[in-house]
């Protein structure tokens, strides 16, 4: 029964690049409707876990289950919402074109986008603020209109598993509160949500479970279990943590 | 004469066609290196005598699998493989010709190429790779804005990434191998590039540029061959003359008036 | 083979290239203007052909000097307008300028042998005299490059702290740009574009792959280009005179070059799993 309800599950995996290993000990079962934040300071391992559901980084050690399935056989299963300065915006896409690449899995890559395809892309824009801004270049779309336009992408993918990479991040106040929003209402509708964030604030306000990295899992649980001063401090070693409450603190090894 | 007119409205569409995605790409560079790659294999096939569209192919999909390997590197790296690539298939092309008696006419050729002097048979060739080529980008064009756009996000979404790629080098190899021998290098690049360019410049949606791409193409060719008879010009260099102030006349009608147009 | 007075002067052609192209081609590496230093051997073909026109053989130099500089300027102003990415707009000025020489010389009946010399130059034919021209453009690129070479790596390692810190990256593009130029001018005269494009961009992609530090990319740069140049010279001797097989030196010492790049290409990945690390060189931008 639990099973087909997981959306995400790591079992003693160690992950990594050609063969050794730059992440390990991780851990953890998110289901369905569930939000889990990875946390962790800069070169923790945050990406290469993201990176690992996708397929761009090896699983060397352990299990992990997407879906249900082996993650090897998972290729195109998640929805990955990136960070927006990954992006070329230069190129000719409308902010629609965008969302509408959430659907070419569903289509295949050959067969025409349909009518419904093309409703469901206006639906996904709508949900996030954007409906009247479909027709306009990607490009020309401010820092936060184009964060919301990825996390169209991934509500236009029907998915039930979305990966997102710092999300938040340089996104005015606005946009966020629209994909709050919207990432609430997704997980409400029973999608499972991966995010990965430095912002330890509004990981203990959004996030049901936590996952502290730091080369390794440094523990797995609730942001009250996981969030306390001890064990950020032994896992970020000698960095600045924003604390839950609000303070902010210089840690030392 | 007949010939070089169909000759040029069909390379000008060809080359408009995949020009679009070698411009969004930013491949021009490459599809340089592969020109100059290609040639080795195009004179080894004269030379040894077996036909130059087969001889060109064939090295044409060597290269392009080679290319490819090699660029699998990131920038400072790739810019520079391109370059040693360009610079070795160029000498290996001119060395094999140099073996040979009529050297420079088939340098001559290679670089600047003789479409008035092309055939029945190259304009059936280049006939057929354009109804193949849009066939290729009808279906698969997507695939490769997507893959060029958000590679990550096309991987994550189940694209084989490398087979996406490898298929827009080979449609690109095949164009230049087609177009190459008839109006030689310098006007495959300035066809490929050029009209693309200036379309860009025209629209934001991809169809629209599309079209104009291929429109500039075919009417470059046309205009370039109609100036070429009338003021005594190599056909080659009046055609890609013609692209090139299309491109600055699209540069000046676009971007100059633009305080006057509303956001 | 060098008993001969013209392959020693062949070959000192080669050395002093080798010294100014060592240098010259890390630039070119760290800045990405393998395009440009392609765009380059292509563009000064019109000034070539207007030169001659103007003034004979003396005239070529002149002529092809200022198409170099013009080409210099407008990819500069191109690119730094941002109205085309850098590699369209490489395509557009280089077949265009190139296709103006083309239509010029296209009026008279026959131009293929201009090409030949165009593509191959004639280093075989070095005069004490070009020799000499050789050794001061070498001595004036060189004094250019070491005035420039601090800016330039501040510039591709860090484009925003070197602005930041009074540097105007235009005009450094454009020196670059024109020292580049230079050399194609220099050099296109005595070994042809086949050359060149090679000399400007193999030694510092075949020294990257065994070290990522400037200078000696520079040094070991220099070295292979003197190498290759002595064995090409060979191999082409050999080829012709014992084997009656027509190969250009300009061929073999390219090919030589590339050689050496296929072999060290496997040794640089053998040495980089064993340190472990991948660097990039000056940051590219």
């Amino acid at each position: 029964m639990a099973d087909t309800d997981t959306a995400l599950r790591y079992a003693s995996a160690a992950l990594g690049y050609r063969g050794r290993a730059v992440l390990t000990d991780v851990d953890f079962a998110l289901r369905g409707g569930r939000t889990l934040a990875l946390v962790g300071p800069n070169g923790a391992g945050k990406s290469t876990l993201i990176k690992s559901v996708l397929g761009l980084a090896e699983v060397v050690g352990g299990a992990v289950t997407v879906l249900g399935r082996p993650v090897a056989q998972a290729r195109g299963l998640a929805a990955y919402v990136p960070q927006v300065d990954s992006l070329d915006a230069d190129f000719p896409v409308s902010a629609a074109d965008v969302v509408l690449m959430g659907r070419y899995r569903r289509i295949g890559w050959w067969r025409p986008t349909g009518r419904a395809d093309r409703q469901a892309a206006l639906a996904a824009l709508d949900r996030v603020g954007l409906a009247d801004r479909a027709r306009v270049r990607f490009g020309l779309l401010s820092g936060g209109q184009r964060q919301r336009v990825l996390v169209a992408r991934a509500i236009a993918a029907e998915s039930r598993l979305l990966l997102l990479d710092e999300p938040l991040n340089g996104v005015d106040a606005t946009s966020q509160a629209a994909i709050l929003r919207a990432l609430g209402e997704l997980t409400a509708a029973g999608a499972a949500l991966l995010i990965s964030t430095h912002d330890l604030g509004l990981a203990a306000r959004i996030a049901d479970q936590v996952c502290l990295l730091n080369g390794r899992q440094w523990a797995a649980g609730t942001p009250a279990e996981v969030l306390t001063g001890e064990l950020l401090r032994r896992a970020y070693g000698g960095h600045a943590v924003d604390l839950p409450d609000g303070r902010t603190v210089l840690v030392e090894p | 004469m007949r010939w070089a007119i169909a000759e040029a409205v069909l390379a000008g569409a060809l080359a408009g066609l995949i020009g679009v995605h070698v411009v969004l790409r930013r491949l021009s560079f490459f599809t340089m290196a592969l020109t100059h790659a290609t040639f080795p294999g195009v004179v080894a096939a004269a030379i040894i005598g077996v036909h130059i569209y087969l001889g060109g192919a064939l090295a044409g999909v060597l290269v392009a699998c080679g290319v490819a390997a090699l660029s699998r590197r990131r920038g400072q790296d790739a810019a520079a493989a391109t370059g040693v690539i360009l610079s070795a298939g160029f000498a290996l092309g001119v060395g094999l010709v140099a073996t040979q008696n009529g050297f420079s006419r088939d340098l001559s050729s290679f670089l600047v190429g003789s479409i008035l002097t092309v055939g029945p048979q190259d304009v059936t060739v280049t006939a057929v790779v354009l109804g193949v080529v849009a066939v290729v980008l009808a279906v698969g064009g997507r695939s490769f804005v997507f893959a060029g756009f958000d590679p990550t996000g096309a991987r994550a979404a189940g694209y084989r990434l490398g087979l996406v790629d490898l298929t827009l080098l080979v449609t690109i190899e095949l164009v230049i191998v087609t177009v190459v021998p008839a109006v030689g290098t310098i006007l495959a690049l300035a066809l490929i590039v050029a009209p693309a360019a200036a379309a860009r410049l025209w629209s934001d949606r991809l169809a629209v540029i599309t079209a104009l791409s291929v429109g500039f193409g075919v009417a470059s060719g046309l205009a370039g061959l109609l100036l070429s008879g009338r003021y005594d010009i190599a056909a080659g260099a009046a055609i890609t003359l013609v692209a090139a102030a299309i491109l600055v006349l699209s540069l000046a009608a676009t971007r100059i008036p633009r305080p006057a147009v509303a956001a | 083979m060098f008993e001969a007075p013209f392959m020693v002067r062949a070959f000192a052609e080669l050395a002093l290239l080798a010294l100014i192209c060592g240098p010259v081609s890390v630039f070119v590496f760290a800045r990405r203007l393998s395009f440009v230093a392609d765009a380059l051997t292509h563009t000064v073909f019109p000034g070539v052909v207007i030169g001659f026109a103007a003034a004979g053989a003396e005239g070529i130099f002149g002529g092809a000097l200022v198409a170099g500089v013009l080409t210099a300027v407008a990819l500069t102003l191109l690119t730094r307008a941002g109205l085309l990415s850098d590699d369209a707009a490489t395509a557009v000025v280089l077949t265009a300028m190139f296709s103006v020489g083309v239509a010029l010389v296209s009026r008279r009946s026959s131009y293929t042998s201009d090409l030949t010399t165009f593509l191959f130059g004639r280093i075989l034919t070095v005069t004490p005299r070009q020799l000499a021209e050789t050794a001061v453009l070498a001595v004036v690129i060189l004094a250019l490059v070491a005035v420039g070479a601090r800016a330039w790596i501040f510039r591709a390692f860090d484009p925003t702290g070197s602005a930041a810190a009074g540097f105007r990256t235009t005009w450094l593009d454009l020196w670059l740009n024109l020292v580049v130029a230079l050399v194609v001018v220099a050099a296109v005269r005595a070994v042809g574009t086949v050359l060149v494009i090679a000399l400007l961009v193999v030694p510092a992609a075949a020294a990257r792959t065994v070290t990522d530090r400037l200078p000696a990319m520079a040094a070991l740069g220099t070295v292979l280009t003197l190498l290759a140049g002595y064995a090409g010279l060979w191999v082409s001797w050999t080829a012709s005179i014992d084997y009656g097989v027509r190969l250009t030196s300009a061929t073999a010492v390219v090919l030589i070059l590339v050689l050496a790049y296929a072999v060290l290409l496997p040794v640089g990945r053998l040495r980089a799993k064993t340190v472990g690390r991948a660097k990039t060189v000056g940051q590219a931008r």
